[in-house]
């Protein structure tokens, strides 16, 4: 084994050794939170009070709560209570559904919004606070109109 | 009145095309007897195979005579200059998107336009620069690297670069507003506030470059593996002929399942029947466009990991560190990349199993990358001594945007960090960093070196080909950095209107947009400017290594 072969396997197997503590880590994580990742329901769609639906359309979100109170490009929950989102998209009269997704980048929340299709998610609010909240899969000329504020309250 | 005033005008300018149609016949049918005429006093009854046993392996100048041969090199030149005009467009429409942002409300643009020229932007930009340099610097380099016996494929190349050439008018003219993924159900929407009217013309553009690139790919792997000379052998072939054997195998693996999509999507027009909600597969286009969608970026991307194996030595002064771990890290890029496109999809709701998959496979691509810049750090930190003239400038550049572009992209991999930067402007800094930084800047190093050849020994300006340099390397950065960074705080991509509090970055990466722009006109400028002056060098470059070297100078072609 030459000098030459000694240093290509010294960075390569550096990099193995970096890369497999990353993906062990990110496995690890996965499987701890599972629930905080978009999943299309699998056919029994949650009820109770802390799940709240969302509706994508061109171009507003709409999140209905179990009340059966609506509202738009905003929406309410109360702090350390784990909420289940279900998310699906809905068209306007006369037209078709489109794709969206709904990012809370400050929740680390991402969930498409695909037509036919409810996915589910979770997440703990643990502060107070007002949070954004944008569409990020483009659907058309006002996609940058669905955003808002998601607020946290005691 | 107005009419009869339409009409003259219509009259007029048809009138004009004619007589530039007519001249243009006139020399391709002079030429072509004249052609004839030779072919028969060296015995060959075709001409056009006579013109390309002359043509092969030679150089060619850029002039209007290369859209009337069929050789590789003519096929190459047509391919980069037409490729270089998209650029300038699509470039064009970059800095109208960036400077239309400067409040945080629709400005400038309305939204549709907006829309319209971000889709054109990227799909420009991808299909027609991208793909088109890469596919362009292969037809030209590759007859002198490989030595080849014959080149007998000239008229499929012709074919395929004037239906790429349609394709892209069609894609601009058909004012699409659908991004270029062409989600379905959007891209059906037949609106102006949908995907555009004329949508339908995008899509069948599009197949078109599609059946373009498929002709280009099956000609060029022919001519790596049966048209090279037999004094050239696989084991010690340029790397910059192995990598682009490998992009076009990964072009044919992974372009069928786009196809068949854009098909399915062209007949929902009329009968919408396979990516509706009541059919539930909606997301089955998207895995279908992303099985060839994450391809495409490793497309334009490997052939200039390979232009930088081939170029550097030239200014280093010494050998490429290892010849076999440069082949085997740009083959394993082949295979992983073909592995990983479900990462695209993370929060589609296509469940855990499907982004523990993807994202650990992903995490895997960083093996080949790393194997590579590691290759090339070795091979300047080995060197003598590094002469630091433009390309190598541009070269080192794209070695430091790719570290960055790949170290966002890989972080992205991770399931958690996806689900928060996933369709923000992270990814927009991260792939900007790599497609400036390495297609981009590796295509104009690759310019620089081969201007003297393609002007017939003319030479560029060095002071303005440095300022070229610094601008659109500090502009890149500076916009990118933006980016990614505005990005992680959740800045949303494909908007021109968003919360202000992101105004910042949309200003800094404003600024960056600016400097590259200027960077551009200044190269625009040297070009023209030295296009005009007597040849001064000879005409032989580093990049075809057939041509004795005139003693003196290792790179006056390039230098």
């Amino acid at each position: 084994m030459n000098k030459k072969t000694k240093v290509e396997l010294m960075w390569i197997l550096g990099v193995i050794a970096v890369l497999a503590v990353s993906m062990v880590w990110n496995i690890m994580l996965v499987d701890n939170q599972s629930a905080e990742i978009a999943q299309a329901d699998t056919g029994k769609i949650p009820t109770g009070p802390y799940v709240i639906d969302v509706v994508g359309r061109q171009w507003d979100w709409a999140f209905t709560n179990y009340t059966g109170n609506t509202t738009y490009d905003a929406f309410t929950v109360q702090v350390n209570h784990t909420y289940t989102l279900v998310i699906t998209s809905e068209p306007n009269p006369g037209s078709t559904a489109v794709i969206h997704s709904l990012l809370i980048p400050q929740m680390g929340l991402q969930s498409y919004a695909v037509p036919g299709q409810t996915n589910v998610i979770q997440f703990t609010p643990t502060h107070v606070g007002a949070y954004y909240f944008v569409c990020v899969e483009y659907c058309g000329e006002y996609h940058y109109t669905m955003r808002g504020y998601m607020t946290v309250v005691n | 009145m107005a009419l009869y005033l339409t009409l003259l005008e219509y009259s007029i300018a048809m009138s004009l095309v004619g007589v530039v149609a007519f001249f243009v016949y006139y020399l391709y049918s002079s030429r072509r007897d004249a052609l004839a005429e030779d072919a028969e006093s060296h015995d060959y009854i075709d001409p056009a195979s006579y013109a390309r046993d002359q043509l092969k392996t030679k150089q060619r100048f850029a002039d209007w005579s290369i859209f009337l041969y069929n050789d590789s090199k003519s096929i190459g030149l047509r391919f980069i200059f037409t490729s270089l005009l998209f650029f300038f467009i699509a470039g064009a429409f970059g800095i109208l998107l960036r400077v239309s942002l400067t409040v945080p409300t629709p400005s400038v643009l309305s939204p549709d336009q907006y829309d319209i020229v971000l889709t054109q932007h990227a799909t420009l930009m991808l299909y027609m620069w991208a793909m088109g340099i890469t596919v362009g610097l292969a037809y030209y380099l590759l007859p002198t690297a490989i030595k080849v016996r014959r080149d007998n494929m000239g008229s499929y190349s012709s074919f395929a670069y004037w239906i790429w050439l349609l394709g892209g008018i069609f894609i601009v003219l058909s004012r699409s507003s659908t991004r270029w993924y062409f989600y379905p159900p959007l891209a059906l929407q037949g609106t102006l506030s949908g995907a555009g009217a004329d949508n339908w013309l995008a899509i069948i553009g599009l197949e078109m470059i599609f059946v373009a690139i498929m002709i280009i790919c099956i000609v060029v792997i022919r001519m790596i593996l049966m048209d090279r000379s037999e004094s050239v052998k696989l084991g010690n072939m340029s790397i910059y002929a192995w990598s682009v054997l490998f992009t076009m195998i990964l072009a044919v693996l992974s372009a069928g399942p786009v196809m068949i999509a854009l098909g399915m999507l062209f007949y929902d027009f009329f009968n919408p029947i396979f990516f509706t909600a009541s059919s539930g597969n909606v997301l089955l286009f998207t895995i279908l466009f992303w099985f060839w969608g994450h391809p495409i970026v490793y497309i334009p991307v490997i052939p200039f990991f390979g232009l930088i194996y081939e170029m550097m030595p030239t200014f280093t002064g010494n050998k490429v560190y290892s010849y076999s771990s440069a082949v085997f890290g740009l083959g394993l890029l082949l295979v992983l990349s073909m592995l990983v496109w479900g990462h695209h999809l993370m929060n589609s709701g296509l469940g855990v199993a499907w982004d523990l998959f993807f994202s650990t496979a992903s995490f895997f691509i960083v093996i080949p990358s790393a194997i590579t810049v590691f290759n090339y750090i070795a091979t300047m930190w080995t060197a003598p001594r590094i002469r630091m003239t433009t390309p190598m400038l541009f070269i080192i550049n794209g070695i430091i945007d790719f570290i960055i572009g790949g170290i966002t992209g890989v972080m992205q991999s991770n399931v958690g960090v996806n689900e928060i930067v996933h369709g923000t402007y992270w990814v927009t800094g991260h792939f900007h960093f790599i497609f400036l930084g390495v297609t981009t800047g590796i295509a104009f190093a690759a310019f620089y070196v081969l201007f003297p050849t393609f002007t017939r020994g003319r030479k560029y300006n060095e002071r303005l080909a440095g300022w070229h340099f610094a601008l659109t390397a500090i502009g890149s950065f500076i916009m990118s950095v933006a980016w990614t960074t505005g990005g992680f705080l959740g800045m949303p991509r494909a908007v021109d209107g968003y919360f202000p509090f992101f105004q910042p970055f949309q200003d800094t990466a404003i600024l960056g947009g600016l400097i590259i722009g200027v960077g551009q006109l200044i190269f625009l400028y040297n070009i023209a400017s030295s296009w005009l002056k007597a040849p001064s060098t000879d005409t032989s470059n580093i990049l075809e290594p057939d041509f004795p070297e005139p003693s003196g100078s290792a790179v006056s072609g390039g230098r």
